[in-house]
């Protein structure tokens, strides 16, 4: 009884967006600051939309299109993201812990700064992102198409990149295991004289 | 005056693009393979795309797909930012590959690029051919 209680509470507490914020964020493609919790943002195209600073944990995104779109200081925390494409996008200083992103494309996306942390990321395009100063704690890349992107001041110790691509990936002041090394060297990355294999 | 401008329009559209089977690059592809049932594979790039880049300097000459690639395709290249793209062939990312027949029947498109393994299977499929 007690469970049944919390997860109504809890689940509430999750999608409680705001209604006005959703409208707006449906009819203008546009919603900064908004309260968008827990919303349904699913199959829809917000291509060249702003949704600077606003918290959208715990909403779904699954399949939408977010072509340049500025996610830049968001919360993305819990989103579904699956197959969802976020082509040159900025999303940085934003927290996308949790994140279920398995197979949407993030190709020339800016994460600087962003918390990926325990991030689902299997199987997805991400070519050319800026990974400079992300949290990449348990972040799973498995799979991942990770050509080109830019690894720096990260500590990758944690993070999965199981048959990840990393063809001219660039690894600079990171700390990464001998493993992981070894992997990004065989797949051609670029690792500078500050990457750390430990 | 919107007729006008609507007509003009038409018309630029029209000299800008053209059939596949008119487009300079296809004919010498389908001309290089003589007697051979191959099939053309156009691959849409631009010059700063990695992904291009890979499938390019790796893919194609990956020790099991550049023979396959060899024997049963011959690969044009256009860039979209300066070649003349030819009429229903739109794309949506790049890199973009077009598989066309000799008569000019577009078979298949694949949009992204691939690891060799994937890729070479997508060939055989698309060819029809092991």
């Amino acid at each position: 009884m007690r469970t049944l209680f919390l997860t109504i509470v809890l689940g509430v507490a999750l999608s409680a967006y705001d209604a006005a914020h959703l409208k707006k964020a449906l009819e203008e493609k546009e919603c900064i600051g908004c309260d968008l919790r827990g919303a349904n943002l699913s199959k829809m195209d917000f291509s060249g939309g702003d949704f600077h600073g606003s918290d959208l944990s715990g909403a779904s995104l699954e399949e939408s299109l977010f072509e340049m779109v500025d996610f830049n200081d968001c919360n993305l925390s819990g989103v579904n993201a699956q197959k969802a494409l976020f082509w040159k996008g900025t999303m940085k200083r934003s927290d996308l812990t949790h994140i279920h992103a398995r197979g949407a494309n993030f190709k020339g996306a800016h994460l600087e700064q962003s918390n990926l942390s325990f991030a689902d990321l299997r199987e997805t395009k991400s070519w050319k992102i800026n990974f400079t100063d992300a949290l990449l704690i348990k972040t799973d890349f498995t799979n991942a198409e990770l050509g080109d992107s830019q690894f720096i001041r990260n500590d990758l110790r944690t993070a999965k990149f199981k048959q990840s691509l990393l063809w001219q990936t660039h690894f600079s002041g990171v700390v990464m295991t001998k493993t992981q090394c070894s992997h990004a060297k065989k797949e051609e990355a670029i690792l500078d004289a500050n990457v750390t294999c430990r | 005056m919107i007729k006008f401008v609507f007509l003009v329009g038409m018309i630029v559209l029209s000299l800008g693009a053209a059939p596949i089977q008119n487009d300079d690059q296809f004919k010498a592809a389908v001309t290089s393979m003589g007697s051979d049932n191959k099939l053309v594979l156009m691959i849409y790039t631009t010059s700063d795309c990695p992904e291009c880049a890979y499938m390019k300097q790796k893919v194609f000459h990956d020790k099991a797909v550049e023979p396959y690639l060899n024997r049963n395709f011959v690969v044009i290249e256009k860039n979209v930012h300066t070649s003349q793209l030819p009429d229903g062939y739109d794309f949506f990312g790049i890199p973009t590959m077009f598989f066309i027949d000799k008569a000019g029947n577009k078979k298949e498109t694949i949009v992204g690029s691939k690891r060799p393994q994937p890729f070479l299977a997508d060939l055989r499929r698309i060819r029809g051919i092991k």
